[in-house]
């Protein structure tokens, strides 16, 4: 069963379209990766999904209702999470803090959400750094962070903004590595992603955007099969 | 319990003691001292700790820098006066009143202004407190425009038959104040403890990222606010009975709006007692400005002769100065430093803790971690909050490495 469902979404920038009639399902439980070369509308499609912005036309469905138009935390708090592109930790706060204020989502006890945060943290494995300023850690444990904070929120789906980008191969690992867990918790993802060799491992389904437009959509193995994606990301053949 | 999170209990007596000890002396106070210019002094300085207090929860907390609070504390002090003026409703209703209106009126700004980010709602601000001031200049048939509202007597507090107080000396407003700053601290405590404060911080670190995070960036922001205005209100009420002339230069012009603001920027934005200290260093040193201490003190050290032409005329005219000296003195503060006094003396005691090296306790070593000052984004005046947990573990005693990508 689709637990998200996108509808013919479009969203207009004046006269650009970011995204074009773009539709496609996901279903419960799964990652979904969504590619596309460099401004091809992925983390304007997120935005449209999360709230952020109302898409001008089309509609997006999750767990049967209709989401359009609801603020960014009427959305959160119906069980969408998503992280950003570029990390936005509560700088001033403590670790501890950040994954606080994302549990606070659920709960109107602190004391309830101080556990729900410690637990994340331990998921994201930096419990070690509870104590610590968001601001003074390095990117990668930022990026940890980010998901320990979504985490807390305790939602049904996650949406993931490039969490590999700006990471070292190992930093990137632990992060593969934590998306695959939670996906097994029963989580399911939408993941934009650059690094290709991530994308295959983590996605049960791969959608292709290009132009604002979905250019292909299937199991990753169809993926790098297909001649438009090839084209799209390494340009035609003279 | 891990034996760690005891030890932090253990140092949560210490403040503790330190401030039991403090409202005990405040309390006596008037029982021993005659002096009725520090009484005065006292009250001044208890007003400004209600409003740097109630402007730290929606400027400090929530990131909104108003700088237009003489809006609320005007409308506080303006309905206390005009219902006592005209309709004879002692100032002990009237203060409640006018925090309702100034609650009302909070609600209705908020919801314009909250529209905007950063310094176009500190312009809006600004604007909305204009317009309250010239208001109150014009509508003379009630608000008596530039001439004020002065008022002679106020009726005496009875409860049950029994006078309490005719408020004809300066104890009642003494305690009054007293009370009403500490209630305004203990609220800025219990916010900062909630759920409301984490939702407050979450927004003054990253309003989107808040949002995404199911917090309602609007609601809360307005909920700061009407916290914030009310006790601004409260304070503008005292004011108005305490000093019993009100016009609307002084409680609703612009400088007000700023003096509120830098009784918080001296003391330390987002901390408890960053306003009661930024009101007790303030408070004394614009009355000493005032009545010239500086020429008094030249003069006594020698340095300038009384009789001489230098020292007559700064002593005609150095008072005249006092708020340009202030002006200079806030700014030296704001230099040198940026994150108010109680932020200079705790980064100056992390240091010296940080010095005695591994000795320095578990405490010193969370200190450093939280407001350690690694990157040059935390020279912005917002120093972590809602540190000193008990039950946060703190293994990792190591200073942070700083981040050279992010």
């Amino acid at each position: 069963m689709a637990i998200l469902e996108i509808n013919h979404v479009s969203r207009y920038f004046g006269g650009l379209a970011a995204n074009w009639d773009v539709s496609f399902e996901v279903p419960e439980g799964t990652i979904v990766g969504l590619i596309g070369p460099n401004g091809a509308g992925k983390t304007t499609l997120f935005n449209c999904i999360t709230g952020y912005y109302r898409p001008s036309k089309g509609e997006i469905v999750f767990q049967g209702r209709r989401m359009n138009g609801l603020k960014p935390d009427k959305v959160c708090k119906l069980g969408m999470a998503r992280t950003w592109q570029k990390v936005r930790p509560l700088t001033n706060l403590s670790v501890l803090d950040n994954a606080v204020v994302g549990a606070l989502c659920r709960t109107n006890s602190v004391r309830e959400a101080r556990e729900i945060a410690h637990e994340q943290l331990r998921v994201v494995h930096l419990d070690g750094r509870a104590g610590l300023r968001a601001g003074a850690l390095p990117i990668g444990e930022r990026k940890r962070l980010e998901l320990a904070r979504v985490l807390a929120t305790k939602p049904r789906l996650l949406l993931i903004d490039e969490a590999m980008g700006g990471l070292n191969a190992a930093e990137s690992e632990e992060i593969i590595r934590l998306i695959l867990e939670i996906k097994d918790q029963g989580l399911t993802q939408i993941v934009i992603e650059h690094d290709m060799k991530a994308i295959m491992r983590l996605s049960d389904r791969i959608v292709v955007l290009n132009s604002g437009e979905k250019l292909a959509e299937g199991t990753p193995q169809e993926i790098v099969a297909n001649p438009q994606v090839i084209e799209a990301y390494l340009g035609v053949e003279q | 319990m891990t034996p760690a999170a005891d030890a932090g209990k253990g140092t949560h007596y210490v403040p503790l003691a330190l401030i039991t000890l403090s409202i005990g002396v405040l309390l006596m106070v008037p029982l021993f001292v005659e002096s009725t210019y520090l009484l005065h002094m006292m009250i001044l300085i208890f007003i400004n700790v209600i409003i740097g207090s109630a402007w730290n929860i929606l400027g400090g907390y929530t990131g909104q820098y108003s700088v237009g609070h003489a809006a609320y504390f005007g409308v506080g002090a303006y309905t206390t006066m005009i219902l006592l003026q005209y309709r004879q409703i002692a100032p002990w209703y009237g203060i409640w009143a006018g925090a309702v209106v100034a609650l009302m009126t909070a609600l209705i700004i908020g919801s314009i202004c909250f529209r905007l980010r950063g310094s176009y709602f500190v312009l809006a601000s600004i604007a909305v407190a204009e317009i309250f001031r010239v208001s109150a200049l014009n509508l003379k048939a009630i608000t008596n425009g530039a001439e004020g509202i002065l008022i002679t007597e106020i009726p005496p507090l009875t409860i049950g038959g029994t006078l309490i107080t005719d408020w004809e000396s300066k104890i009642p407003f003494y305690y009054t104040g007293l009370i009403f700053a500490l209630v305004s601290i203990t609220v800025s405590w219990l916010v900062l403890r909630s759920k409301l404060g984490y939702c407050f911080q979450a927004i003054r670190e990253d309003q989107d990222a808040a949002h995404s995070l199911g917090i309602n960036p609007t609601l809360y922001k307005n909920a700061a606010l009407a916290i914030s205005a009310i006790f601004t209100a409260l304070a503008g009420g005292l004011y108005g009975a305490y000093v019993g002339f009100i016009d609307p230069s002084t409680v609703l012009g612009l400088e007000k709006s700023i003096q509120i603001v830098v009784v918080c920027i001296i003391g330390g934005v987002g901390t408890i007692f960053g306003p009661v200290l930024g009101a007790a260093l303030l408070v004394p040193l614009s009355e000493a400005l005032r009545s010239n201490v500086i020429t008094d003190l030249l003069i006594k050290a020698g340095l300038v002769r009384a009789e001489s032409p230098v020292g007559v005329f700064l002593k005609e005219n150095l008072a005249h100065a006092h708020v340009l000296i202030y002006g200079i003195l806030v700014v030296i503060v704001i230099l040198f430093m940026p994150e108010g006094v109680l932020g200079f003396f705790r980064k100056m005691a992390t240091r010296r803790g940080s010095r005695g090296s591994g000795v320095g306790g578990r405490r010193k070593g969370k200190d450093l971690a939280v407001t350690s000052d690694s990157e040059p984004s935390t020279h912005d005046p917002k120093p972590a909050t809602l540190d000193s947990h008990p039950a946060t573990p703190n293994s990792d005693p190591r200073p942070p490495t700083p981040d050279s990508r992010g």
